[in-house]
């Protein structure tokens, strides 16, 4: 007899905070800038209330377009915590909601691609979690439910990855609560744990700062205070007036006056600098604190931060492609980046914070550590040691005209300023482009030995592509005028769940027979191959 | 179609000088743009033979093979184990002429739909009941 679970009570609680969020800085605009008694003169539907409220009671303006918010929002939620019934059927998960539009939504654990859990700090309090099932396709979880006690998320875990199992075996499910409580719980492995010095490397490394302070800037912005916040930080050195009082001795001779203050900026500038690389480094420790990546049964499972804690499963079997980045700056300390695609993930990377660090399976990893986990990954997946193949030796040719255009075009608005000097640029531009260009050509290579196909390319930005052939849904060749000409051919590769253009696979510039045959062959071992969700 | 580009180009290289009042633009304006429709229609009337040439397809055991394109040419192969379900849709002038679209729908994200526009009914439906799978495990 299959039990239901409900909502956990504070879900009420939650619901109320995630919609006065929306409401905070309206709210706070209405507290700072309107006028604390009601004016009886102006639109005022807190004086059309107090009129109607007997005695003495009076609310303010404020109060009452708080109430407005506010009480529908608690209704709602009400009516959703009385209502919502979860259910553990032999191969589906059940979820009941809904009093006036009742909805029963099923979804197959064989069609579940993550299930993640995400606690920030109020969330730990009660010691709840927000509870978010994706399946394949679609750009939002197919179930956010907010939110569930820890141990029935536990619960949840356990038995849509063993029904997932057995659902595929298919398997006849007889008594799955006795038989759920008795399976213990898969072998766990740690395969990556960041200690707080490695997080503040990758913090240093990737300069979050910039976009905090940026976030920062914004929200002063649309609360108006730009001005007075401003003006209150240009004191002392950054006052208007900066530049010529600097260059001032300069022109009535006095060098060492010019260079000490040249200094004294020059020193502000670098401290800037690096307090918002401070910030970045924070903000890493905060947000990835206490990385793990484990691997239990057949799922990776990454935990981390320190406010906001998610907890985010991966299937292995639902890994669609994988990636291998690295940095300039990310190789003068030997690290590498490695992330994994999944069908049910996010259509775009910049869509919210909690849901782009889940695909970083390693923010930063040694660079010696990154074989043994991509075999973890993908068993008898070697990253070294390929047949790499290269592009069509003609390649370079191709792929500078772009680029020799591009570095023409740049330029250009700059004429409008510098007038013939700006001509002088454009060399440099070209230059420094072709060298891209040329470094690019010779840093792609290919491989498709094997069940997989693998791309390295970039110079000073370097990623490796690998997706295996199980996982390929569409093959494709491209031949535009251009390499008809030269006699070249492109094969492009689609997967399930590849919005983010890190994750496709598209390899231009190759001989066209090359790329005839690679397409022959990977469409046939293609279809060669079942695809399993 | 000939009357609608012919009018929304008139509008755009010949009425401004005449709303402006400076019919002597019309001399050099007037010839181009008769250039111009005479252009789009050529374009109009010559180019679906042209694509229709280059547009060919190959059904197999293994799957679905489509050629397409004039200047950029792309050769697009969906396997029959990669289809999630199919659509044979006809719009009302396709149906006038008995012609059908196939679409086949798969995991992919760019190719998540590839569509056959332009085959008769009675084939895209034949090619449909081949595609769609009959066993439930297919070859490994």
């Amino acid at each position: 007899m299959p039990s239901e679970h409900r909502l956990h009570p504070t879900s009420i609680l939650f619901a109320l905070a995630g919609s006065s969020k929306a409401l905070l800085l309206p709210a706070v605009l209405l507290l700072l800038t309107g006028r604390s008694s009601p004016d009886p003169d102006g639109w005022n539907p807190a004086g059309w209330v107090n009129r109607a409220l007997p005695g003495d009671v009076a609310i303010a303006n404020w109060q009452f377009w708080l109430l407005l918010f506010l009480i529908p929002v608690t209704v709602a939620s009400l009516f959703k915590y009385f209502s919502f019934r979860l259910r553990y059927e032999g191969t589906e998960l059940v979820i009941r909601s809904g009093v006036i539009f009742r909805n029963e939504r099923h979804v197959p654990y064989a069609r579940i691609q993550n299930l993640d859990a995400v606690r920030n700090l109020g969330h730990r309090l009660f010691g709840v979690a927000e509870v978010r099932v994706e399946t394949g396709g679609g750009q939002t979880p197919e179930a956010t439910i907010s939110v569930l006690h820890e141990t029935v998320f536990e619960e949840m875990r356990r038995r849509v990855f063993e029904g997932r199992g057995r659902a595929a075996d298919g398997e006849p499910v007889a008594a799955p609560a006795a038989a759920s409580l008795g399976v213990p719980e898969a072998e766990s492995k740690t395969l990556l744990y960041l200690p707080v010095r490695e997080l503040l490397l990758n913090g240093l490394l990737h300069n979050r700062g910039m976009v905090l302070v940026a976030a920062a800037a914004s929200v002063v912005w649309e609360a108006g205070l730009f001005n007075a916040v401003s003006s209150r930080l240009a004191v002392g050195v950054f006052r208007p007036g900066l530049v010529r009082d600097t260059v001032r001795p300069l022109v009535a001779g006095d060098v060492l006056t010019f260079l000490l203050r040249v200094g004294v900026l020059f020193v502000g500038i670098m401290l800037i600098l690096a307090f918002i690389r401070v910030l970045s480094m924070a903000w890493s420790v905060i947000r990835l604190h206490e990385f793990r990546l484990t691997r239990v049964g057949e799922d990776l499972r990454t935990e981390y931060g320190l406010l906001t804690r998610v907890t985010a499963t991966i299937p292995l079997k639902r890994v669609q492609s994988l990636t291998v980045w690295e940095t300039p700056l990310q190789r003068l300390v030997k690290r590498q980046a490695v992330r994994v695609e999944t069908a049910g993930g996010p259509g775009t990377p910049q869509q919210g914070g909690a849901k782009q660090p889940r695909e970083w399976l390693a923010p930063i990893i040694h660079r010696d550590a990154v074989p043994a986990l991509v075999r973890e990954i993908l068993p008898g997946f070697e990253l070294d040691g390929r047949d790499w193949q290269p592009l069509h030796p003609r390649a370079f040719r191709r792929a500078v005209k772009p680029m020799a255009l591009l570095g023409i075009a740049l330029p250009a608005p700059l004429l409008y300023w510098l007038g013939w000097a700006g001509l002088l640029i454009m060399p440099l531009t070209v230059g420094w482009l072709a060298l891209v260009a040329w470094m690019h050509v010779r840093h792609t290579q290919w491989a498709a030995d094997g069940d997989t196909l693998v791309l390295r390319s970039g110079w000073l930005w370097r990623e490796v592509v690998v997706v295996p052939v199980a996982k390929i849904q569409v093959v494709g060749r491209v031949e535009s005028p251009f390499d008809r000409r030269a006699a070249m051919g492109g094969v492009r590769v689609d997967t399930a769940g590849s919005a983010s253009p890190a994750h496709r696979i598209s390899i231009r510039y190759l001989a066209r027979d090359v790329a005839a045959a690679l397409h022959e062959r990977l469409a046939s071992q293609t279809a060669q191959t079942a695809f399993r969700w | 179609m000939t009357a609608v580009v012919g009018f929304g180009s008139f509008m755009a290289i010949v009425f401004p000088s005449i709303a402006d009042r400076r019919f002597w633009l019309l001399l050099p304006l007037l010839p181009l743009w008769a250039v111009v429709v005479a252009a789009l229609a050529w374009q109009m009337l010559r180019w679906p033979p042209i694509a229709y040439r280059f547009t060919s397809y190959l059904v197999d055991d293994a799957g679905l093979e489509i050629a397409r394109g004039v200047y950029w040419r792309t050769v697009t192969n969906i396997p029959k184990s990669r289809i999630q379900h199919t659509d044979v849709s006809q719009g009302p002038l396709e149906r006038r002429h008995g012609l059908g679209t196939l679409v086949v729908y798969t995991a992919g994200t760019q190719h998540s739909q590839v569509k056959l526009p332009g085959l008769e009914f009675a084939t895209a439906q034949r090619i449909r009941a081949h595609l769609l799978p009959r066993d439930q495990g297919d070859a490994v």
